[in-house]
């Protein structure tokens, strides 16, 4: 249990900055997911805080209490690998137990028993206590590696991709039981990945770095309806959001957003202060986002709606994902899994303007959306 | 372009120095009596876990193994005893294996030249393939120099070049990240759309076969478990392997005992609450007492309404994944998942009242694991 402050931290190797001024507050009890491209610095800066890297400059703090000077093993963090890492020749019980049992952290065997007890019952693990590792399927093992790292409560728990290396539906499937076990987490969570559904399931609050510099922390809600920038709105959503480029045009006092693929002006709203902004910005090139469940598609022609062809049809399995080509731009949208649709037959589209996101063209920064009930707060730091 | 047919094929392999204690016990067959009947112009997915036969397969087709008992045609040909150079086939494997010294069109010109075709078809058909995969720009690149994905485009073009009755791909695409991944899935599909040709594609992974195939063939242990369109594979599966090994999230798949209350039949499970009223179209094959494997996939279960008679049940996992959101329930020691678009945000252990579409429910044998009905 414990608040975490990482305050300018910058870690070099050699001529390479791994982590560049990195600031970040996290809270105590908090889950709090670091999320990034793989070689963003995610597991960089899980090392530093748990001691095993020494910043160059900038602190890191636990409880307002400076840590750049204590040991790794006196920070009393502990850390959950990928690989489980348990020990091979020792139960179940004796892997749970062994912090307990370590010089620093030693218990009676009275204790021991019932921690281990505890522990087990909450991980449903309990039946499997005489086991060895080899005797138990993945998703146990990394259970009771989990009990391992909770068993002395530790201030932090350090999480590094735990998920990583199983196939698609078992990393499903543990996450949401990973999920289910966040409750009896009595520490600050620090977990890393490089899976969106994970990052956005898990986390009470998500860090995004990119290059070793924080783009954006905020919750789920935060970083899906106000992404920072066009990369923080592509490595959120599956399929990825579409960008388009768009024109501000103003006619008769109106003013209007021309998009790519469409001839006809489409107004924006009056009176709304996000026209007012792309009004007064010093470009009138804009890029507009429209993620894929957003766009209405018809196979009927439809009042206002774009003629495009069905460029592709793939099913993900609960839905299925259209690629919609209209002249030269390509938009995906979701469709139900049991569509079956030939390619390139006609299909009409809409893509709502008050759904999308704009986005400055050279920048990429977010301007703001027309879809502002999503959200209320703001999801970005400087 | 042809038909591929596949009649009561078996392939065993003779290891007569390291023969595997399994092959001694149980005489295993690598493959076990397939037969398989792909139309003209058909795209057919193989689809299975690793060491389920579906490479041996395609590699029987294409001449680089024996086929130990039964017979392969393509259009009326026996092909068994054809030298693979006769069969008119073009292949792309996993890794790609371009020859590093020779440009991007020699590597695609190669076949030809061996076949002994003029510069000027030669020529003509090169710059007729390498638009349709995208690699009319890189014609004067080496290999070395290109991304996966591009080496995997030339691969393809390789293979289709000379025109073959038969396209098998094997794994074309599992060497890929992601996002290369989903570009280059998507543009089999429109090569396939363009070319029409008979096109067999192994993959261990179901979406990829769910998306691209025309029909699936799903094997396990060297033995085919079904053979069908998409649909039909995700909505009737033919047993417990099919049903679980198709779709994300999997099917909810567990063992229940059926008990007979005031004239209707219900699905009852081991240390849980739970009660399904059980479709009146099994009435005919439920008995009292029954145990069954009953499955149900996260799409075909809802949370119910205030009036809803649905069990009463604590939420053991709330995920809001912004598009969708996933609550389990803990039945017995199982995790069973649905899938909502609704936007209400649970908590743990929160009560809500769980609905099943018994119209989608699937029985399977408790012993064979075979569909009942």
């Amino acid at each position: 249990m414990a608040q975490v402050e990482i305050i300018n931290v910058t870690k070099r190797f050699g001529k390479t900055t791994a982590l560049d001024n990195v600031n970040l507050d996290i809270k105590d009890n908090e889950f709090f997911v670091l999320f990034g491209p793989a070689g963003a610095g995610k597991t960089t800066l899980l090392n530093t805080i748990a001691g095993i890297y020494l910043p160059e400059e900038g602190m890191v703090k636990f409880d307002g209490e400076v840590m750049n000077q204590v040991d790794a093993s006196h920070r009393n963090v502990a850390m959950v690998f990928e690989n489980y890492a348990l020990y091979p020749n020792q139960t179940v019980y004796e892997n749970i137990a062994s912090p307990l049992r370590s010089p620093l952290y030693k218990q009676d065997n009275e204790t021991i028993d019932r921690e281990v007890r505890r522990v087990a019952s909450l991980l449903r693990i309990d039946g499997l206590l005489d086991r060895l590792p080899h005797q138990i399927s993945n998703g146990q093992k990394q259970r009771v590696a989990i009990g391992r790292a909770i068993i002395r409560t530790p201030r932090v728990l350090l999480m590094d991709e735990p998920l990583a290396h199983l196939d698609a539906k078992l990393r499903n499937y543990m996450r949401s039981e990973l999920k289910e076990m966040q409750s009896m987490f009595e520490s600050t969570v620090i977990y890393v990945t490089h899976d969106y559904l994970e990052a956005i399931s898990l986390g009470d609050r998500i860090a995004i770095i990119k290059e070793g510099k924080i783009v954006q922390v905020g919750t789920r809600d935060e970083i899906y309806y106000t992404p920072r920038n066009e990369f923080v709105a592509a490595l959120v959503g599956e399929p990825e959001i579409n960008i388009i480029d768009g024109t501000l045009v103003k006619e008769n006092g109106t003013s209007y957003i021309k998009l790519e693929m469409k001839e006809e002006l489409v107004p924006l709203p009056d009176n709304h202060p996000l026209t007012k902004t792309l009004c007064e910005y010093d470009t009138n090139e804009f890029h507009v986002g429209f993620r894929p469940q957003s766009i209405d598609y018809t196979f009927e022609y439809k009042e206002g709606y774009l003629k495009g062809s069905v460029y592709n049809f793939e099913s993900l399995g609960n839905k299925a994902v259209l690629t919609v080509k209209v002249g030269d731009t390509f938009l995906r949208t979701l469709a139900p899994y049991d569509l079956r649709v030939q390619l390139d037959i006609d299909i009409y589209i809409d893509a709502p303007i008050t759904k999308g996101l704009f986005f400055d063209s050279q920048t990429t920064e977010l301007i703001g959306s027309y879809d502002d009930a999503k959200v209320n707060g703001n999801g970005t730091q400087e | 372009m042809a038909k591929l047919t596949l009649k009561n094929v078996y392939k065993k392999y003779d290891h007569k120095k390291k023969r595997r204690k399994k092959d001694k016990e149980n005489d295993y067959f690598a493959v076990n009596n397939l037969s398989l009947d792909c139309e003209d112009g058909e795209f057919i997915g193989i689809l299975g876990p690793s060491g389920c036969g579906k490479t041996t397969t395609l590699r029987m087709i294409a001449g680089l193994e024996d086929i130990t008992a039964g017979d392969i045609f393509i259009g009326d040909r026996r092909i068994n005893d054809l030298h693979p150079k006769d069969r008119n086939i073009g292949l792309a494997f996993e890794n790609y294996a371009l020859y590093p010294p020779l440009t991007v069109y020699e590597n695609i010109a190669f076949n030809l030249r061996a076949k002994g075709l003029s510069n000027a078809e030669v020529d003509e058909r090169v710059k007729r393939i390498a638009p349709l995969l995208k690699v009319e720009e890189l014609l004067n690149m080496r290999p070395a120099a290109l991304s996966g994905g591009q080496k995997q485009r030339v691969n393809i073009a390789r293979a289709i070049v000379r025109n073959p009755d038969i396209l098998l791909l094997d794994e074309p695409l599992s060497h890929l990240d992601g996002k290369m991944r989903q570009q280059l899935r998507m543009e089999i599909k429109r090569l396939h759309n363009e070319i029409e040709s008979t096109t067999i594609y192994v993959t261990h992974d179901q979406l990829e076969a769910m998306s691209l195939a025309d029909r699936i063939a799903i094997m396990d242990l060297g033995v085919l478990q079904q053979f069908g369109t998409p649909s039909e594979i995700y909505d009737n599966p033919a047993n417990e392997f099919v049903a679980s090994f198709i779709g994300e999230p999997p099917m909810n798949i567990l063992t229940t005992t059926i008990i007979h209350h005031e004239n209707d039949f219900y699905f009852t499970f081991e240390d849980s609450e739970l009660r399904i009223v059980v479709p009146q179209r099994y009435y005919d094959i439920v008995k009292d007492g029954m145990k069954v494997r009953v499955g149900v996939r996260p799409t075909d279960i809802y949370v119910g309404g205030p009036d809803s008679k649905g069990t009463p049940v604590r939420v053991a996992v709330f995920e809001d994944l912004c598009t969708e959101r996933r609550i389990g329930i803990r039945v017995g020691d199982e995790l069973v998942m649905l899938i909502t678009e609704d936007e209400t945000k649970y908590e743990q252990g929160d009560l809500i009242r769980l609905e099943v579409n018994g119209e989608k429910t699937h029985l399977f044998d408790l012993e064979t694991g075979n569909r009942i009905q």
